[in-house]
Formats: structure tokens, sequence, C-alpha cells
């Protein structure tokens, strides 16, 4: 009895982890046209130049192969794990939870370029969304972050020609 | 300026005679020739001579890529190809290009472009990435298409890497071989695959991770939101269907659309996968475009994969071999090639409409035959028909070429009222494509007459048949504030007002040596038209921002106008001084343009176009007794220079 008595006094281990949920880019791949300006406005609007390889989200395509493109963008998990691997390994976690669109990002002053998260992704290796970059002798990871500064909303959905990417807001995303 | 933006700084210079490879400062050569064709045309003004054949070693191939490619300009992942084209006829200083994604590729490896020469003593192809460029033996891609090509260059360096290359018809020196990427993406026009093929380079592969710097990323992102996404063309009548039947089928694992890289402008383009071939077992995939081959569907497809993979230019197959095969069958010069019957029309090929389909087997022997050389036919096929017409039925068929093609220039007619390629303008309109026509080194409509006859006419209240959403004194309005003069719009059947013929000729000819320098592509710049602005204007000014907020240069709209005039004129002392360009020769291409215009039969009568090609003259400072640029107008140009060595060969007007 007394030890039933002590699971409930506890939070449950869903209670302690649980975060805010999150918007998501919603992806049509029969929509994408595979012009990737996705990827260059992306680097645009975030790194300041024009880089596909410092994009957060990714387009890839085999004209040779038959099939539809592939979107590569972090689907903003419930549970997400990239998060709970920082903070298991740091106690604080770099990938942090935005307030407005609850957004999972990287926190860039707090990465310890550790890869944890990139490992903790459900989407590794496959389909990685996780990405990094040389910061001085660091690679710091750097993944979507929904353009939480940006209040129009994600600017990747704002620009695809072909109406592939769908901003979801968190209250409006399927359970 | 300490610090380039926009451009990478660095332009590869590949001399394959003697194995060696450095780079060249683009800062020597902008902003004044602004990258991509401005500085392909200065080079080529300093290094090519006189006399030089389009596929001996001493030909310049210019890859030029421009400030604005790789960036969020809309349009910017296209590549600018420049050289002697063997296509032309004679052959003469042009240019091609490309979309796809190797454009951009090349400025992300580091580079504003790659120029080569001389000529490698065995097959080569050159790797290009993260700054670093080398030459590497190419023996086991030799005798490959430029499918397998692009995929062993995958294996080797990765599956990011953008390939150009040629194909079996390029290493046959086919005078029309095409430069090819990917499935869908080619330097079409020019023969440009068979001056890679003269050089015993069979591709260049390029990757890179180093990205675009831009001087304000902020305004340069503002200006990218803002552009409108109205498209070349206005919005189609309620109803009507904006893109062909197969755009509109279901996206899956045998068709999906795709789009050049880095671009918002509605452009139909498709990419059939895994489709059954008519005539050769297996399944085909091709892109499929504006162009196309008048046949079965399935028999398209295989015949456009093996054109892609031939590395041959369809456009001159479709459109110009085969009607004038069709023609040589209806004038008693030929009946049938390896046993299989030309089709013919019952009535006498008047234009593009008369020609009939031919099957499939027809289209696979008749590409085979051109990108092999096989036989005595397709060895001359294999040069186009210009060329062709020269070597076959002991010349007989020459004349007849003159319906389909201004022979000038190798290429047939387009978008100039006449033979049935491209769109339908209509008296006086067609006086516009047919002045830069007269004037140009190739098919002017790639870069310069789409803009014109695919964004303007369109819009106009009264064109022909048609109707554009405009009323007549919006037209008037915005076409004074534009080209200066309200009469550009009127559809009065006259000679009168050469002026509203000669400066939107002028006008588009310039922007489209600004599309060819930034490297933006034409279905996307210049819009006069817009249905997003209350007087219906659209912002002219739109890629002078964008080369402002690019490179950190301030340059107002009439400042980049003069960029590209720049960049004409030094084209035209180029065509001038190298391969004897003059009014003599602008007459002649005017008089290959007197059959009856298919849209609306109307016969450009000579004497009244003689005084409008004066007017053209004058308007751009040049002398109508000579054609030449004169020194007053070069040197407003800052081409000092160009006007002394012109001077030198004696052609300069005073």
């Amino acid at each position: 009895m007394s030890a039933n008595k002590t699971a409930v006094q506890q939070p449950s281990l869903p209670t302690l982890l649980a975060v805010q949920r999150a918007g998501v880019i919603q992806t049509d791949v029969k929509r994408c046209l595979v012009c990737r300006e996705c990827e260059v406005a992306c680097s645009l609007a975030h790194e300041s130049e024009c880089n596909p390889e410092l994009s957060r989200i990714r387009i890839d395509a085999n004209d040779f192969v038959a099939g539809l493109p592939d979107i590569r963008v972090c689907k903003q998990c419930d549970w997400p794990a990239c998060y709970y691997a920082c903070l298991g390994k740091w106690g604080e976690s770099a990938i942090r939870i935005d307030e407005r669109t609850g957004a999972r990002y990287v926190d860039e002053n707090l990465c310890r370029a550790c890869g944890a998260c990139v490992r903790a992704c459900p989407l590794t290796p496959e389909r990685p969304v996780i990405f990094d970059k040389k910061v001085g002798k660091k690679r710091i990871r750097f993944k979507c972050d929904l353009c939480k500064d940006r209040p129009e909303g994600p600017l990747c959905v704002e620009i695809c020609p072909g109406k592939a990417l769908t901003f979801i807001p968190a209250e409006e995303r399927r359970k | 300026m300490s610090e380039l933006y926009g451009w990478t700084g660095k332009i590869l210079r590949v001399d394959l005679t003697g194995g060696k490879v450095s780079t060249v400062d683009t800062a020597a050569y902008v902003p004044r020739f602004i990258g991509g064709l401005g500085v392909a045309a200065k080079i080529a003004w300093d290094e090519l001579r006189p006399g030089v054949d389009a596929l001996a070693p001493e030909n310049m191939l210019f890859l030029m890529a421009g400030p604005l490619t790789g960036t969020l300009a809309s349009g910017s992942s296209r590549v600018v190809v420049a050289g002697i084209a063997p296509q032309q006829h004679p052959s003469v200083f042009s240019r091609s290009g490309m979309g796809g994604h190797w454009g951009a590729e090349l400025k992300y490896a580091g580079f504003d472009g790659v120029m080569v020469q001389g000529k490698a003593e065995k097959p080569v192809y050159l790797w290009v990435h993260d700054g670093e460029a080398e030459i590497r033996d190419a023996a086991e891609l030799w005798g490959t298409g430029t499918y397998g090509t692009t995929s062993a260059l995958r294996a080797t360096h990765g599956p990011k890497t953008r390939v150009i290359s040629c194909g079996q018809a390029g290493e046959r020196l086919s005078r029309f071989a095409c430069i090819q990427t990917e499935t869908g993406n080619a330097a079409g026009q020019g023969g440009f695959g068979a001056v890679m093929g003269s050089k015993n380079l069979k591709a260049i592969a390029v990757h890179g991770a180093l990205g675009v710097r831009v001087a304000d990323p902020k305004g340069l992102l503002a200006l990218c939101l803002n552009a409108s996404r109205e498209g070349q063309s206005p919005p189609p009548p309620p109803g009507a269907r904006r893109w062909r039947g197969w755009w509109n089928q279901e996206p899956g694992p045998n068709f999906r659309r795709r789009k050049c890289g880095f671009c918002i402008t509605p452009c139909s383009d498709g990419l059939f996968m895994d489709i059954p071939g008519e005539t050769v077992p297996g399944v085909h995939t091709a892109a499929w475009q504006c162009w196309g081959y008048s046949t079965s569907f399935r028999a398209h497809v295989e015949a456009r994969a093996m054109t892609a993979d031939f590395g041959l230019n369809g456009w001159e197959i479709s459109y110009g071999m085969i009607p004038w095969l069709q023609m040589c069958r209806q004038h008693g010069l030929i009946d049938k090639i390896d046993g299989l019957e030309i089709p013919i029309p019952e009535k006498l090929i008047e234009n593009l409409e008369d020609v009939v389909p031919v099957s499939g087997a027809f289209l696979n022997m008749l590409l085979h035959k051109v990108a092999f050389r096989e036989g005595e036919l397709g060895d001359a096929l294999a040069d186009g028909s210009c060329y062709a017409a020269e070597r076959l039925f002991g010349g007989k068929g020459a004349p007849l070429l003159d319906r389909i093609y201004p022979r000038r220039f190798g290429q047939t007619n387009h978008w100039n009222a006449h033979w049935g390629t491209g769109g339908s303008p209509y008296f006086p309109f067609w006086l516009v494509p047919v002045l830069q026509w007269v004037v140009d080194s190739r098919d002017p409509a790639s870069d310069s007459t789409h803009q014109f006859t695919e964004h303007v006419l369109r819009y106009l209240p009264e064109h022909g048949p048609e109707r554009g959403p405009l009323t007549f004194e919006q037209a008037r309005a915005v076409c004074e504030k534009v080209y200066g003069t309200p009469y550009v719009c009127d559809p009065t059947p006259t000679y009168d007002h050469p002026e509203a013929r000669a400066l939107p000729a002028i006008f588009h000819h310039n922007r489209g040596m600004l599309v060819e320098s930034l490297v933006l592509c034409d279905r996307e710049q210049t819009r006069v038209f817009s249905m997003l602005t209350e007087d219906r204007k659209a912002d002219t000014a739109l890629m002078s921002k964008l080369f402002s907020a690019c490179t950190g240069y301030e340059t107002s709209e009439a400042e980049l106008d003069r960029g590209g005039e720049r960049v004409f004129n030094l084209l035209r002392a180029i065509d001038i001084r190298n391969h004897g360009r003059s009014r003599e020769i602008d007459w002649q291409v005017a008089q290959n343009l007197t059959y009856p215009a298919f849209t609306d039969k109307v016969v450009l009568d000579l004497e009244q176009f003689a005084p409008m090609l004066d007017t053209y003259y004058e308007l751009r400072g040049w002398d109508p007794a000579t054609g030449y640029p004169t020194r007053a107008k070069l040197e407003a140009l800052e081409l000092g220079e160009v006007a002394d060595g012109l001077e030198a060969a004696g052609k300069l007007s005073k």
C-alpha cells in the first residue's frame, strides 16, 4: 500500500517529461517541384547567405530514379527525442522549446557539438533533419525552428511555388 | 570595395592542351560587365581573334554564372554558355544557356564561371569542388550517353554532384549537339556539345558548400518575397486551363512536375519516368517542356530520352530537320531512309502546321543516324539541315530551307511569325522580333524576344484575334513610361511610328543581355505589365534592385540598362570584327523573312522595312549605312578600347 502511495505522490514520468506541443510543417511531395527555393530562402533568412548546405529543410530528388522527391524537415515531435537526449546528457538542453510556436530549436550558444540530438532523432540516419555547421572549431548543430521569430510563420511555406508545404499550428495539429 | 558580394570573385581558366587550371579575378571585369555573358564577351573580345573555327582548339568555351546565380532571386540557377557556335551558319561567336541546378552549384563550388581552351590529348572531365578544380581522365566515360555519364560521376563524387556533359553526338562533333544536364535541361541551340567534344572534354562535375554571400540579406529576402508571382503571361481568362493537359495529371511514380533550381515562376516542365518505349524494350525517363516531337506519347518519351542521352538539340530535329526532310520528299529528292518512308502531307508544306507526325520507329532511326553519323546521310544530317543541304541532293534541298530558317543562324524561325515555331504574334507587332532577329547572332527568343511576345503582347487589349486583360488606355500609359512611346501597343497595321517597333526591340534586347549576365531567366524578367499594381505597370527596376541587394553596388535601373546595352554592343563588335557582320548581313536576314506570316499572311515589305531599320540603327547609336557602332556611342558606354579595336580593323563609324 505504502509503495502505491509514493507512486501517486510523485509526478508520473510523462508529466515530468511533457513539453509544450509544437506546430509543424506538413509536406506534400506530390506538389514539390524540386526548385529548392525553400532551401535557399531558409539559409538566407537564418544564416544570411544563399547556401542549400545551411538550410534547415532539404529536398532530395534524382531525375534518373522513378518516384516522387523527398522533403526532409523536422517533424517537431510531441516527445522530442533530441531534446531529451541533450537534457539527459548535459542537465540543461541546448534544444529549446519556443514559447510562441512550440518549435524545438537549437540554442547555438548552448550547443556543445556532441551530436547526441542527431543520434537520438528517430529520422536518423535515413532522413536526417538535424544538420551541422562549423563555428570556430566546433560543429554546431542546427535544425528547423519554424521561423519562430517571424510572425508571418515559416518562410519556406510562404515562398514555395508548388504549395507543397503547409504550416499546421500546435492547436490544429492532429493528436 | 574590398570584399565581393554576389560574385565569388574567381573565374576558372582551363587550358586542356597544357593540362593546366588557373583562376582569373572576376573583379577585373565587374561591375562594368556585370557577370555571365557580359564577362564572357569581354574576355572573348580580348582573346578570340578573327578566323578561329568553332571546332578548333583555339575556340573558347564559356560556362558562366552571374552575381545573382545561386541566390534567392527567382530563376537564378541558370548557366550561360558562349563561344564560337558550330550550329551557326557560318559559325560565329554566340550564346546559349540552360537551367537546372548546375549554374548555382558552380557558384557554391566557388566560381563565377569556367572557360575552357585548347584540346586534351585524351578524353577528360573536369571536377570542380569547394574552390578547387582538377582535370581527370574520362576514358571510361567516352562513348557513354549523358544519362550514364551523370550517374557514373555521381557514383564517384557523391549523389549531390551536378553534371553537364556532351553525349555521343557531341563526341562525334555533330554541329547541333547540346550540352545536357540531368534529364531536362540543355544548352540546346548553338551546338556547344560539339565544342566540348572537339576539346575532348566529356563532362564538368561540380559540387560545393561554399554558398553565395550577399550584401543585403534582409533586403534581398524582402525583394524576393515581394516579387510578383504572376508569371510571364497574364492570368488566363476564366475557365481556361493554365497548363497543358499533361501538366494537370496527378503526380505519382511515373510523372512529376519539376522546375529549374531556385525559381518561383510558373513554367510547364514535367518529368515522365519509367514509361515503356514504343520501339525499344525497356523504360524511359524524359523531361517534357515547350518543344516536342509530333508522334505518339510513348514514342515521344522514348525519343526525348534518346535525344537527351545522345546529347542532341531536339528542337532542330523536330522543327527543322524532319520538316525539311518532308519537304525534300515532296520535291522528289528523297523517299525513304533505311527503308522507312518519310511521311508527307498532301499539300505542299508552307509552315510547321502542315508537317505530319512521324512514327516512333522513324524517330528512333533518325536519332541514331545523326547521333552516330551513320552512313552518308547520317553523316551529313549530323551537322544540321543548313549544313546538310549543301552536301545532300546536289544542293537542291537548300532553297527549301528558307521557309524554316534564316539560313545565317542554322536555327529555325521562332516567335517571329514565320514558320510556326513559337506562338502567334500578329502584324505590326511581329516587326519587333523581326528587328531582333535581323541584328542578332542567334535565335533571340531565348533571352530577349519572349519578354515581348509572351509577356507584353498577351496583356494588350487587341492583338490579332487575341485579347489581353488590359484596356487600351492602361497599355498606352505603361508603354509611354517604359519605352517612351505609347504606340508600342497600337495594333494599326502600318509601318508608321518606326520607333514604336525599334524601341521595344532595343529595350528587350538590352534586358535580354542583363538576363544573360546577372544570370536570370527570361521567363521571369523583364515584366512590363502587372495585374498586381494599380496602373498595371510592373516594377521594371526589379533587376537593378536585386543586383544592388546582392552585390552592394547601388545601381539604378537606368545604369543597369546601360550595362545591358554595353554587353549588346560588345557582342555586336565581336560579330563585326571577327565575323564580318554588317548592315549587308542584317539585310540578308530580313530578306529571309519574306514568306507570308503564318499568323496573318502579311508579308514583310522590305521597302518600308528599310527606313525602320535605319531608325533602329540611329536609336542604337550605330551608323545606318554600315550597321557599325559609332565611336561616340561606344565611348558613352565606356567601351573606348572596343572603339579602338574596331577602328584598327577599319570597322568603326565616325
